[in-house]
């Protein structure tokens, strides 16, 4: 009989720090034909305006995030949720706060 | 994200499963999502529809066009044959051997239709949403409008218009639909495309069609209830063709009813 080891793998922290830099990184990949420099994404920096990025874009996002959180995080129902207005305002902000969340109530269930 | 070699090209697609299973054993339903011209991608579905269908019970399949989104963009071969062509070659890519319920906004609807009346074995049900099928009066329609947008749009300032009227956002959708008209032949070939019988008699699967009342295409009602057999239309009011952008709840609910009526009758369609 086999004792089965089961390695404590640390889950990505659900602290807003890490979790901004988490998304600088997947954005950096994303726009990376670009040129963008990790300095010129910040809380404040909006998807639309700022990055120009276009809905499918979102959805390459959308994927980054469930390869990096899993289910814990959905991507595609947190957009649903928000009015057209709302997703062209979007900032890096708002989602770090919504992944945080997200990772927070999964911790605590 | 899957790239999937579908003939001639590569097509972006992204696929939700089913989250539940039907109690009985059997497969859930399969709904393949076709998305509009120019200013569309599968994000149109991506974050509306598709969510909802995968929680109800259905497999979702979404896709980029040819020439849109992330899926791979030929200078030439946009003539609707293609398009349905790419969607026969993306079921068989996915293996997907159940008779799927197609649905289509737009020009989306119009492939929706060129795939029921060309491969029918492999569709269970259509749905057009604000969407003719591809006839010869339709190919007139899509050169008028083709062409115009072709021409306007390579206008700097027609693109500055729309900035000032209609937003930022707009603009740059439209600067994106201008860099597909003049890099390909789109606007040429699809005036161009195979056209079905004008008497619809191509289409012999359910037809569930969604209009708006104030867009020109709801004229389209009393033709397909005459000639479609199994055919059912919905107009709604103080709409015109924006339903899916517009009225997202509205058709979801419909089409999921549609989708669970057309599977609940299993395999005998």
């Amino acid at each position: 009989m086999t004792t089965e080891i089961t390695a404590e793998i640390s889950p990505p922290a659900a602290d807003a720090d890490a979790v901004l830099a988490d998304l600088t990184g997947m954005l950096l990949t994303l726009l990376e034909e670009y040129g963008l420099d990790a300095a010129e994404i910040g809380r404040e920096t909006t998807f639309h305006g700022d990055l120009e990025l276009e809905s499918i874009d979102l959805v390459t996002l959308s994927g980054a995030l469930r390869e990096r959180y899993g289910d814990r995080v959905n991507f595609a129902d947190f957009i649903a949720d928000l009015e057209l207005d709302e997703i062209i305002e979007l900032t890096i902000g708002q989602l770090v706060d919504h992944v945080v969340a997200s990772l927070r109530a999964t911790e605590r269930s | 994200m899957a790239m999937i070699p579908t003939g001639a090209i590569t097509t972006h697609a992204q696929t939700l499963p089913a989250r539940t299973r039907p109690d009985e054993g059997g497969e859930p339903p399969v709904v393949v999502f076709v998305h509009g011209l120019l200013t569309d991608s599968l994000a149109s579905y991506y974050f509306t529809l598709g969510p909802a269908f995968a929680a109800a019970g259905i497999d979702v399949v979404m896709y980029d066009l040819r020439g849109h989104g992330r899926s791979e963009r030929p200078r030439g071969g946009y003539h609707i044959e293609a398009f349905v062509d790419d969607l026969v070659g993306l079921l068989d890519g996915l293996d997907e051997r159940r008779p799927v319920h197609v649905v289509g906004n737009s020009f989306g609807g119009s492939i929706a239709a060129g795939l029921a009346a060309w491969h029918p074995e492999r569709v269970a049900t259509v749905a057009m949403i604000e969407a003719e099928p591809p006839v010869a009066l339709w190919t007139r329609h899509m050169a008028d409008g083709l062409s115009d947008a072709k021409r306007q749009l390579a206008r700097e300032e027609a693109i500055g218009w729309i900035a000032a009227h209609h937003g930022a956002h707009t603009a740059r959708l439209s600067r994106g639909a201008s860099r597909i008209l003049q890099t390909t032949t789109l606007a040429e070939d699809i005036p161009a495309s195979r056209v079905i019988d004008d008497d619809l008699s191509g289409l012999t699967c359910p037809v569930l069609a969604i209009f708006g009342d104030e867009s020109g295409l709801a004229a389209q009602v009393p033709d397909f209830e005459a000639k479609l057999p199994r055919c059912r239309t919905v107009v709604l009011p103080e709409q015109g063709h924006s339903v899916l952008v517009e009225r997202t709840d509205e058709t979801r609910e419909l089409l999921l009813g549609w989708v669970r009526e057309h599977s609940l009758a299993g395999a005998e369609r």
